[in-house]
């Protein structure tokens, strides 16, 4: 979880991801954001994501991003 | 039939209506499709020949890759474990090869009808101009089948979805042939897709008295729209962009201006309409609106302005590219050389490209908009590589970007670079664009505007009235829904007296101020002829 919240911070400089559960409907995360962001995930974490990922759901939170990590680390 | 004549509103709709209300449940999905058909063949004549090869080449490709899948899913038990992986590739190239032979055959119908007259004569441009002979046909009876511009994006999303394994494809050909030619949504959008919308299409609704009130709430307001305030811009658009070299400053900006709320009220207003229409069935389309002219940005404009094509382009053209090996692998190796912000931002800079070019050439054939698109490509990424700059300033100088003063020039500065864009889009070429922007800063012409000369183009003292009321109503429209998001909710909580008040007095304003009759022209909807 530390990594991705450095991530975060380093991509969106000021924003609370720890406690903010609604990164995509306030358009903190818009889809330039998450593509660069799920560039960096997949470096640090060694994951592919792909379009069927993209979803709002996934991106709510620093919570369901690390979930979402999770889940492709798996497959 | 236009979604704003009486044809269609009270005969045709009507009858869809009463026919849909009085079948049998299970019938239900059957009268929308025949009257879509018919709808269609209305429009289109025999190019309804093009919908039907669409419907049946998607439903195929469809059900081939079903078919793919439930061998796989046999097979896969049986393999051993060294082949699973090899296996599943196989299944994957198997499926993507259907999906890019629908998906192209489709796309390339639609880029052949749009865009060979277009493409040869530019071609054979270049062959004179390099001293060799000329070779493209041009091909006169190229005609455009009505909503191929939609229709097809549609088809090709729900080819996409199945082949990511998003949902199974329909065995069912009634409901994907619905899901393409369902009628209030064909010709103009908004571009929807399949399991948001194939299920509701194919359930039938029985009849639902507040539903169909607010349906016919809608579509009152959208004829509002349409017809009292896009339909009476147009005589002084055409005007001002017909004879662009006798206009600058004042004159010119009012055109834009002018032109901005006509095709917003255009647009948005058969789209209330053709919502409204669904709405009556007990199907609700996407959104295709939210407010735009309140946007911060003019990404942000574009999530809220023609929202169905935007969140199509993001999810068929921008992630599959931003998201792919390639672009992935040149991300990595450009924010090693440039750094993690420049390397990141250039890299989805193709992405973007590809999103604004196909935006600029969806809208229409010729170079002004490949021009449209590359104006809005250039203002996002100039807005994603200039954010650090614009962080440093704000810090350096204090400035509180939260402020509501800040916001407010934020929603100007977006207006305005909209508006420019408008211009273009409506413009005659890029040419005409390049000479109407310079004379916004020629010869003011406010005197012509003062002195009412301007009165006597296309618009008169009272259209610029209802024009500029039209205009504060929607702004007030617009703000109450931000507090309320459904303001037919909101209007139904109201006493009688006001609500029929507002009914009536929406409905005396389209019978008196409609632009209709003598000194008017009916204007087809601006986005019907994609």
């Amino acid at each position: 979880m530390d990594k991705l919240l450095k991530i975060l911070s380093e991509l969106k400089p000021g924003v609370d991801f720890e406690h903010e559960t609604d990164l995509v409907g306030k358009g903190i995360l818009d889809s330039l954001s998450i593509v660069m962001l799920a560039g960096e995930i997949a470096d640090e974490f060694d994951v592919t994501v792909s379009p069927l990922d993209v979803v709002p759901e996934n991106f709510r939170s620093a919570e369901t991003i690390l979930a979402l990590i999770r889940k492709l680390q798996d497959e | 039939m236009a979604y704003n004549s009486f044809a269609y509103l009270v005969v045709f709709l009507g009858a869809a209506f009463l026919c849909y209300t009085i079948a049998p449940m299970r019938m239900k999905h059957s009268v929308l499709l025949v009257f879509s058909y018919l709808f269609y063949f209305l429009n289109s004549r025999m190019l309804v020949l093009f919908q039907l090869f669409t419907t049946l080449t998607v439903y195929y490709a469809g059900i081939f890759m079903n078919r793919i899948d439930d061998g796989a899913r046999l097979a896969k038990p049986t393999l051993p474990a060294e082949a699973k992986s090899g296996y599943r590739n196989v299944i994957k190239w198997q499926k993507r090869g259907v999906m890019l032979i629908c998906v192209l055959l489709n796309v390339g119908i639609l880029v052949f009808l749009k865009y060979y007259n277009f493409l040869s004569l530019s071609l054979d441009a270049l062959m004179s101009a390099l001293h060799l002979p000329t070779f493209f046909p041009q091909f006169d009876w190229l005609k455009l089948p009505a909503g191929i511009s939609f229709y097809t994006l549609q088809a090709s999303g729900y080819v996409i979805d199945v082949y990511r394994g998003k949902y199974r494809a329909s065995e069912r050909l009634g409901k994907v042939a619905l899901f393409l030619v369902f009628f209030p949504q064909v010709v103009e959008g908004p571009i929807g897709r399949f399991d948001e919308l194939g299920e509701q299409l194919y359930e039938g609704h029985p009849f639902d008295y507040k539903r169909d009130a607010f349906a016919l709430q809608l579509i009152l307001w959208g004829l509002f729209k349409k017809m009292v305030l896009a339909d009476r811009a147009n005589p002084f658009v055409d005007e001002v962009f017909g004879n662009y070299t006798a206009y600058s400053g004042a004159m010119t900006a009012l055109g834009a201006l002018v032109y901005t709320l006509q095709i917003y009220a255009d647009f948005s207003g058969v789209i209330d309409i053709v919502t409204g229409s669904a709405e009556l069935f007990g199907v609700r389309l996407a959104k295709n609106f939210d407010r735009p002219f309140f946007s911060h940005t003019v990404s942000e404009f574009w999530r809220r302005w023609h929202m169905t094509l935007g969140s199509w382009l993001r999810d068929y053209v921008f992630y599959p590219i931003s998201l792919s090996r390639w672009s992935q692998k040149l991300g990595r190796r450009a924010r090693e050389k440039l750094g993690e912000f420049l390397g990141g931002a250039l890299t989805m800079s193709v992405a973007l490209f590809a999103v604004w070019m196909t935006m600029g050439v969806w809208h229409g054939v010729g170079w002004k908009y490949t021009a449209y698109g590359l104006y809005y490509f250039l203002i996002v990424l100039a807005g994603t590589l200039l954010e650090p700059v614009n962080r440093f300033i704000s810090a350096k100088t204090g400035l509180n970007r939260e402020s509501r003063g800040f916001k407010a020039w934020q929603i100007l500065r977006t207006f305005l670079l909209v508006t420019v864009g408008m211009m273009l889009f409506r413009a005659d070429t890029v040419g005409a664009f390049f000479h109407m922007f310079r004379s916004l800063f020629g010869g003011s012409q406010m005197d012509v505007l003062l002195d009412g000369r301007a009165f006597s183009h296309g618009m008169d003292q009272s259209d610029l009235l209802i024009l500029a009321l039209g205009a504060v109503l929607l702004l007030v429209v617009g703000l109450l829904q931000e507090k309320h998001p459904d303001l037919r909710e909101a209007l139904a909580e109201k006493p009688t007296a006001f609500r029929w008040t507002v009914y009536f007095a929406l409905i005396l304003a389209l019978v008196i101020f409609g632009a209709y009759g003598g000194a008017y022209r009916a204007v087809d909807p601006i986005y019907g002829r994609f």
